[in-house]
């Protein structure tokens, strides 16, 4: 598909380049709008919507105010599998929103040391202990078989949800 | 790495120049994989603020009470097991294998047979998933179909059935409802109750007559000596012991051999047919010649078999016990933590009064220090708690800490056992060092211990409380207090009136004093609040008194005057000497109204100590003429009821 669109574009540039006596090519753009001004950032308001810590600072600021939500090795010279590791961060956090649903306080933190993969959360003291730890054995034995390799929760709760500022 | 490897090497040197009083340094030393990571394990001991491994680190998560410990332990288990029930009805999704190299736990476990014709390929995979009633099936499908099945299957399929008795065995994961499986699952004891059928569920069942196994055995035409084992093995589990033996003759008449666990099991079998002690030895004693004739050498289980049968053999089992371990010993058979139960168990019999045999546990105790065991018999995890049950009796602290010590060496804390084994040894240590050592060696082995191990019940907080009374720390009270809150205890009637006791016995200082106040206040707390399904406590007098001079004895006029407006709700009656106490404090207020309440009150219960309480106050106090004449009335009032 990525082969004919661009056959097209090509087709497209000529018969445009044609039409239009000007130097100028007016191409078209075929990606996804990415638009990198605006993901992450909560932009600021009347005054009356809460947010984290890891909500109110911008992606800019990771590294120097903020830490990073998945820690592997794979962005490192020489190692691959970054793909891969995103996609299965991308489940992880979809499989944690849901499992956990209305408990997260914040993003959840995914770290892998080895063949271990560790997913530490922030929850909300929103169930009984014990439903939590129904929750906890479900999903690391199912998290254990779907990614042949073990899956550790390390879990924190807080009363609420913890506030930095209102925007 | 290097203080590791110089461990290592300090270690290798002490064990050789045990042997060869020479330090011999090696060339070359290859490290296993964890080599470093358990290095670094033996470096950090136990954390006694933090709770067990299996739960999150985080205060709401964390269970106080030993309810909570199981609830929460056992909630995390059924979620695994909720998370098998999905993997395993749809494995299509977990094929996919990521790991290398392969691990199998991981991949979805097939449940159902995969070979559908009648072969015995199909036979051996049933068998090699445990399905009892398919596989006997099939095995009948055979016979009728005329196909020979080879005699190794045969045994195996005879091993199956004795060790399972001919059920099928309980699925664990499978919940109650799913009944899409084979009907036989309906018709198993064990599924009348919800949780997976322990051991002692299993054996109820007993070995029925003409049950496939023996019909199967008798269909075979050259049984051998597996199958032989296979069916005595399976009687003697499931109680069929005589039956076990009349096999055994039919074996020797068919002038075969038996194994060393045809012997173990009849030898477990013995006690159960003979009735006098002395037949029952006999009967050991005869078959272990046997077994010495066929040329079979026994094993440790052997030796565990003979001195599980000895404890039932009463003071024939005392005579013989060490003979028969110095005999196997010269087989160069060592004893396990087993054979040490069992021995412990005959000379220490439960409730028995003992006559000067203190020294049998310490002579174990001597074999056993320092030596790290392995799991070899079941009866293994027994051990401990035989012998902290013998340290309490015998009130011997000495050897308590040595098997405590004997905890910490190598592997042995697996031996410990489940939860509730755990629990028991736990209990009886910490009640045995009530018992013996003074407050300080119990504080520490209780700030130790609790509640990161042991949740000690509500008995065992009471022993406590007779330490801190006999040594005269009744100042730690209000902390134990509050650890009997977060432990659950604190609406147990008995264990709060016995610290209300305590703490009104005696007046002491000025800043103790203040803490108890606040104890009695928080406890009186604990009388109000009918929390939802807690237990309530009732009042009773003795508990009201106590509460009223604690706070007294701290100053506290205000809040003791309002717990002696208790009394008349609850229906009790005070004491006179409590009274008298009450009158003497507000005399040092000066207060004349509340000393007049105080005889008002009194008259109301119709104490016979009114007149003189009427005296003090006419005494002591500077009365008004309204006073007076309200006393006068009181005292004429009370004069008549008399």
């Amino acid at each position: 598909m990525a082969t004919s669109l661009v056959r097209q574009t090509k087709l497209l540039s000529i018969v445009t380049s044609q039409l239009s006596s000007a130097a100028c090519f007016r191409n078209i753009h075929c990606t996804a709008a990415c638009l990198k001004n605006r993901a992450a950032r909560i932009r600021v308001g009347k005054g009356d919507k809460s947010v984290t810590y890891e909500q109110a600072y911008h992606p800019h600021h990771i590294g120097h105010r903020k830490g990073w939500l998945s820690q592997h090795t794979s962005n490192l010279q020489g190692e691959d599998g970054a793909a891969e590791r995103v996609v299965e961060d991308v489940f992880i956090r979809r499989f944690m929103y849901g499992t956990f649903h209305g408990c997260l306080a914040d993003e959840i933190v995914i770290k892998r040391r080895g063949n271990l993969l560790v997913i530490c959360a922030v929850m909300i003291q929103k169930l009984l202990p014990s439903k939590f730890y129904f929750l906890i054995g479900y999903t690391e034995e199912l998290l254990s078989h779907f990614y042949k390799c073990p899956v550790k929760i390390e879990m924190q709760t807080v009363e609420e949800k913890v506030v930095y500022k209102y925007l | 790495m290097a203080s590791s490897c110089s461990q290592a090497l300090r270690h290798h040197v002490c064990k050789s120049s045990r042997i060869l009083q020479e330090i011999v340094i090696p060339k070359k030393k290859t490290w296993s994989k964890e080599a470093v990571l358990q290095a670094l394990a033996s470096t950090v001991n136990r954390d006694p603020t933090a709770s067990d491994y299996r739960f999150q680190d985080d205060p709401y998560l964390t269970p106080k009470t030993s309810s909570e410990f199981k609830l929460f332990s056992l909630s995390q288990e059924s979620g695994r097991n909720a998370a098998k029930y999905f993997i395993s009805t749809y494995p299509k999704y977990f094929q996919k294998d990521y790991a290398q190299p392969h691990i199998p736990c991981l991949m979805p476990e097939t449940l159902e047979a995969q070979i559908e014709e009648v072969s015995e390929a199909a036979l051996i995979e049933r068998i090699q998933m445990r399905k009892v009633k398919a596989a006997v099936d099939l095995y009948d499908q055979l016979q009728q179909a005329g196909t020979p099945v080879s005699l190794d299957v045969t045994n195996q399929l005879l091993d199956l059935i004795c060790f399972y008795g001919d059920c099928d065995p309980a699925q664990e994961n499978v919940p109650e409802q799913r009944n899409e499986e084979t009907e036989d699952v309906q018709d198993e004891p064990q599924t009348k109750k919800g949780r997976a059928s322990k051991a002692s569920d299993k054996l109820k069942a007993a070995w029925k007559e003409n049950n496939n196994a023996e019909r199967i055995f008798a269909l075979l035409s050259e049984p051998n000596t597996h199958s032989y084992s296979a069916l005595i093995r399976g009687m003697v589990k499931y109680g069929a012991y005589s039956k076990a033996f009349s096999t055994y003759t039919d074996l020797l008449n068919n002038q075969l051999k038996a194994d060393v666990s045809t012997f173990n099991a009849l030898i477990t079998a013995a006690p159960e047919v003979k009735e006098k002690y002395n037949e029952k030895w006999e009967l050991i004693v005869d078959l272990l010649k046997q077994m010495a004739e066929q040329k079979v050498k026994p094993n440790l289980l052997t030796l565990n078999a003979v001195l599980k049968a000895l404890r039932r053999c009463g003071t024939v089992g005392k005579s013989q016990a060490f003979p028969v371990i110095s005999e196997m010993r010269a087989l160069s058979i060592d004893p396990s933590l087993a054979s040490y139960n069992h021995l412990l168990s005959i000379f220490y019999k439960p409730g028995a009064p003992f006559q000067g045999q203190t020294d049998i546990l310490q002579e174990v105790m001597n074999e056993v220090s320092g030596k790290s065991f392995t799991p070899q018999d079941p009866d293994d995890a027994q051990f401990f708690i035989t012998a902290v049950r013998i340290c309490l009796d015998t009130k011997d602290i000495e050897q308590a800490y040595r098997v405590h010590e004997l905890l910490g060496v190598g592997e042995n804390w697996r031996l410990l056992g489940n939860d509730f084994q755990q629990n028991i040894y736990h209990a009886r240590f910490f009640s045995l060092l009530c018992m013996m050592e003074n407050i300080d060696v119990v504080l520490k082995w209780y700030r130790d211990l609790v509640p990161s191990v042991y949740y000690p019940s509500s008995n065992v907080m009471r022993d406590l409380l007779q330490v801190l009374d006999t040594d005269n720390r009744l100042d730690l009270i209000p902390q134990i207090w509050k650890d009997l809150k977060q432990l659950g205890h604190g609406n147990r009637q008995t264990l709060v009136e016995e610290l209300l006791t305590l703490m009104a016995r005696e007046k002491q200082n000025q800043e103790v004093q203040e803490t108890f106040a606040e104890c009695a206040l928080d406890i009186k707390k604990m009388y109000d609040t009918g929390d939802r399904g807690k237990v309530m406590m009732s009042w009773t007098a003795g508990s009201l008194s106590d509460l009223v001079s604690v706070l007294l004895a701290a100053q506290r006029r205000q809040d003791a005057w309002e717990i002696l407006k208790l009394f008349k709700t609850h229906n009790r009656v005070p004491s006179e000497e409590l009274l008298d106490k009450f009158l003497t404090c507000i005399k040092e207020s000066g207060d004349v109204n509340q000393a007049l309440e105080l005889v008002q009150i009194s008259a109301g219960f119709c104490l016979p100590g009114t007149p003189k309480l009427i005296q003090r106050v006419q005494q002591e106090f500077l009365l008004s003429e309204q006073q007076k004449s309200m006393l006068s009335d009181l005292e004429i009032q009370t004069f008549n009821s008399d």
